[in-house]
This record gives structure tokens, sequence and C-alpha cells, in this order.
């Protein structure tokens, strides 16, 4: 097999788990396709990128320090311009367009159509390990080791309607239109939604850059990245 | 083993981040505004208890109740060396982490805290290999630096960054296991432990951040690029004129810790800094580094 071209992954690198999401990424391999894995600060680092992960972390970090560096508009602008994105834990907070239990100025990318609200399961001491059943869209994998820190659930999916101005609910700035339907992926046994689709933008609660597994990971590249070329 | 995930893998998700010292909430909120990772909930900063020379004990958990209420960010709390009922109470109150910390005035001089007892995950300091691998088997989730707390004075916190970057290459220069014995035998360090270190290639089963001595931006992005995974800020911001925008600026700084340009814009009209107190100025017996072992 000739390579087509090398594909260019971002992982998001303002603060967090972002080293562990490129070593996971490394594991991986999708035939006839070569990649690199590469960490953005800048606005040209994201350019250059097909697709981009934002990791877990602190989710107002990340967002004050993308602000302050002046990468937020460029990261909005990447969302529109409808590349394949991931976010895990703190990424699927910024990759949201609402969130509960925010800060006032943390700003978000509302690239898909959810309510997030952050740490939803309570403290560190509430923090959780479990496998989970994913067969349902990544085949065989029917059990996961699934990692909840201080993690966030999405506690909505948004529809046209709720434009409510709710002064508990931070907004996205950001004008995109997500024109897929929001698949919910994965709920826990208490019904909360811990894993989402939209099109080429995908949301999990956990961290699956924490798992001795790269089959995640594995999916991420095969049916987000080498689909959307 | 799926418990010390947990633990250790929320120090993962501070990587690349600043965990900041806060006497109260006011402080703790300004610290969450600055891009915090964490904030460390303590009733005094180290520079006034160095200066205060009295005991110094966990703080009242009314006052870290308070800072748990203001912020979203995780909060920590120190317990003295060896004070497990501390440690038992932080856990009781729900914090997110506990700093087992040479800070305060050690509790027992001969042990250390049974970390794996508890669900709640501990930071602990450490000067060089064996203290950091002795932390790690009685169950630390995550290192940091002693450096020297409440001096302004980043080169003990360098030393210790250099100290153990040099120990770990020398024991993976080792060709036999009676090298390895040898060392483990000698640097009090149990040996499964040491073993470990080796089959991962010389790294450590958790996060190791530097602490002690952090007041600048550049002595921010200096630790990062010596190898420390994050930074702990203890007097410098507060001590400093301006806390808000020198917390920004050394936030920014271990973001971007390889780019110059942007640090010295970080660095520049941040007004008066802490003063500080050079290390060369203390005795060894008075400096907090020396206590743990």
């Amino acid at each position: 097999m000739t390579i087509e071209k090398t594909l260019v992954v971002g992982v998001l690198a303002l603060q967090g788990a972002f080293i562990e999401h490129i070593n996971h990424f490394k594991q991986c391999q999708v035939e006839s396709y070569a990649f690199s894995f590469v960490e953005v600060r800048t606005e040209e680092e994201l350019n250059k990128c097909h697709a981009l992960v934002i990791p877990g972390g602190e989710s107002t970090a990340i967002s004050l320090i993308s602000q302050r560096t002046g990468l937020l508009k460029p990261l909005m602008d990447f969302v529109k311009s409808n590349k394949p994105i991931w976010g895990t834990c703190a990424g699927l907070i910024f990759l949201s367009k609402q969130i509960i239990n925010g800060k006032p100025g943390q700003q978000i990318l509302g690239g898909m159509d959810i309510q997030v609200e952050r740490n939803a399961f309570g403290r560190q001491l509430d923090s959780f390990q479990q496998n989970l059943d994913f067969s349902s869209f990544i085949p065989e994998l029917t059990d996961f080791p699934t990692v909840f820190i201080r993690a966030p659930v999405i506690s909505k999916i948004l529809n046209d309607e709720q434009q409510s101005d709710d002064a508990d609910v931070i907004y996205s700035k950001n004008d995109y239109v997500n024109d897929r339907p929001v698949e919910v992926l994965h709920k826990l046994d208490n019904g909360f939604i811990v894993a989402v689709r939209q099109g080429n933008k995908l949301g999990t609660s956990f961290h699956p850059e924490l798992s001795e597994n790269h089959k995640f990971h594995q999916w991420f590249l095969q049916d987000f990245v080498v689909n959307s070329i | 083993m799926s418990e010390f995930k947990i633990k250790a893998g929320l120090a993962q998700m501070l990587k690349g981040g600043v965990i900041m010292d806060v006497v109260n909430a006011e402080q703790a909120k300004i610290a969450e505004r600055a891009g915090a990772c964490a904030v460390m909930a303590l009733e005094r900063i180290p520079a006034d208890m160095r200066a205060s020379g009295q005991v110094c004990r966990m703080s009242d958990p009314q006052m870290i109740k308070e800072i748990m209420a203001a912020v979203s960010i995780p909060v920590m709390a120190k317990c003295r060396i060896g004070h497990f009922v501390e440690a038992e109470v932080l856990e009781a109150l729900g914090v997110d982490y506990i700093d087992e910390s040479e800070v305060l005035t050690p509790a027992d001089k001969k042990y250390h805290i049974v970390k794996n007892d508890f669900k709640v995950p501990f930071v602990c300091g450490a000067k060089d290999l064996g203290e950091a691998l002795r932390r790690i088997n009685e169950g630390a989730a995550m290192l940091r630096t002693k450096g020297e707390a409440g001096t302004g004075d980043i080169s003990e916190a360098v030393k210790h960054l250099r100290q153990i970057k040099e120990e770990i290459d020398y024991v993976m220069s080792l060709k036999t296991d009676k090298e390895i014995e040898e060392f483990a035998k000698e640097k009090r360090i149990p040996l499964d432990t040491l073993k470990e270190l080796i089959a991962n290639g010389g790294k450590f089963p958790v996060v190791n951040f530097a602490a002690g001595g952090v007041a600048t931006p550049s002595d921010a992005a200096l630790c990062v690029k010596l190898g420390a995974e994050g930074v702990f800020v203890g007097s410098g911001i507060f001590k400093s004129k301006n806390p808000e925008k020198l917390a920004k600026a050394i936030v920014d700084s271990v973001t971007n810790y390889n780019d110059s340009k942007k640090i010295m814009e970080y660095s520049t009209d941040l007004g008066e800094l802490m003063a500080g107190v050079s290390i060369s100025s203390i005795k060894d017996n008075e400096k907090l580094s020396s206590r743990g072992w």
C-alpha cells in the first residue's frame, strides 16, 4: 500500500494530559495512512492540523489560557472549518455549546449541541473507574476500562427551541452551526450521558488516554480523521 | 491498583498547570480567575510560617471549607508529616488532594503516613530519588520537589530536580542485579519500587511538579525545562504587589515554557515581586527541606 499523505492530528497543549493522548495515538495504525501527532499551543501549529483533540485538564484553565494567548478565536474558526475534533473531560466541556457550573469568563467553543455539567459526580473522592461496553459503536469493544475523574456529564442534548437565557448557564459565543444530529453513544446505568457524537465531533466524559487500551484512539483515527478526508 | 489510577490520574490532569497557595476564599478566586489548575488551602503561606518560628499545623477545616465552596477547581490541603489523623480529617472534609508537607512542623520524626490506606490521593515532597521512591512506595500519587518554601529562591528546587534526574540516569546505567540491589540498599529504597522504575524506562509512575521558591514566570519555565510537569507557587504570588497579574503571567509561562519571546512579555511590568530570603542566609538545620526522610 502506498501512503496517500500524512495526516496531522493536533492535541491542544495549553494545560492538562496532552502527552497521554499523543502516546496512545502513536500505538495506532490505519492502513495506507501516515500520521503525525503534534502539540498545539499556537495558531500556526493549529492551522497545520487535519484534526484536533482537546485533552483533560482543568476546563477553566484551558479556556482562560486560550483567551490570553490569542488562541480562542483560531480554535472557534477551527470548529467552523468542520474538521474532526474530540474532547475528553475538560475537552468535552470546552467543545460544548452550553455549560452549567462554569465560571464567569469561561468561554467555550460551541462545536456540539450539548449542555455539559462540570464536576457532575462531585469531588475527587467521587472519581471512579468502570469497564463499559462500547460495542454498539466500536466493533468488539465490550469491556473498555474507563476512568472518570471529577468528570462532567452531558446534561442535555440541545435543540432549536432551547435558546432561553438562563443565568446559571454559560453560552458559547461561537455562531457555528453543526448541521448533523447529536447521537448518544453511551449512557451509564444511572442515565448520565457520557459519550456523544455529532458529525465529526466527539465528546467523552471519561479518559480513554488513561487506559492501557488504545482502541478508542484507533477508532477516532479511523472513523473521524480518515473518514473526513 | 485501579484505585491508584484514579488518584494518579487527577495529578495527570493538573500537568502543565500551576497550583497556587491561598489563605482565603478571595485569594482562591483570584487564583481560579488567573487559570490555576488547583489551589492549596492553608492558613499561612510558607513565608509567614518561616518568619513566625511557631508550630505549624493543618488549617482550620472551616477555612478550607470556605475555599472549597468558593472555587470549582480542585482544592488541596496540607497535613503534617506522619500525622495520619490530620489526614483523616482532611479526607472527611472531602479535599481533592492532601499534601503531606515539610512546610508544616513534622508530627512523626520516623514515619510518613501510609498513604495507600487512604482513598484521597496524596502529594509528597522529595529532594532526591530515595525520598521520591519511598513516598511512592507508601502510596503517594504525585510528587513535588521540596525546594525551599517561603524563600522566593529557586535554587533548591533546581537542585532537587537535577538531583533526581542524575540519580535516575545513574540507576538506568546499572548493569547487574547486584549493582541495583546495592544502590537500593545504600539509598534505602525498596528494591521492588526501584526495579519498577527501571522497567518503566526511568519514568515515575506518578507526576512530578516543582515547588519551593518559585517567584517569577522565568522561575516557573525553568522548572518545566528541567523536567517538572507543572509548578506549585506558594508565597511568590500573594507576597508580590500585583498578585493577579503575576499569577496569570506564571500560568502562561508554564504553557509556553519553550517560547522565550512570550516569557519576556509575561515578565514585563509585573511590579514589585516577593523580596525573598536567599538560601545561603539560612542555616542547614533551619531548612524546611531537611524535614522528612
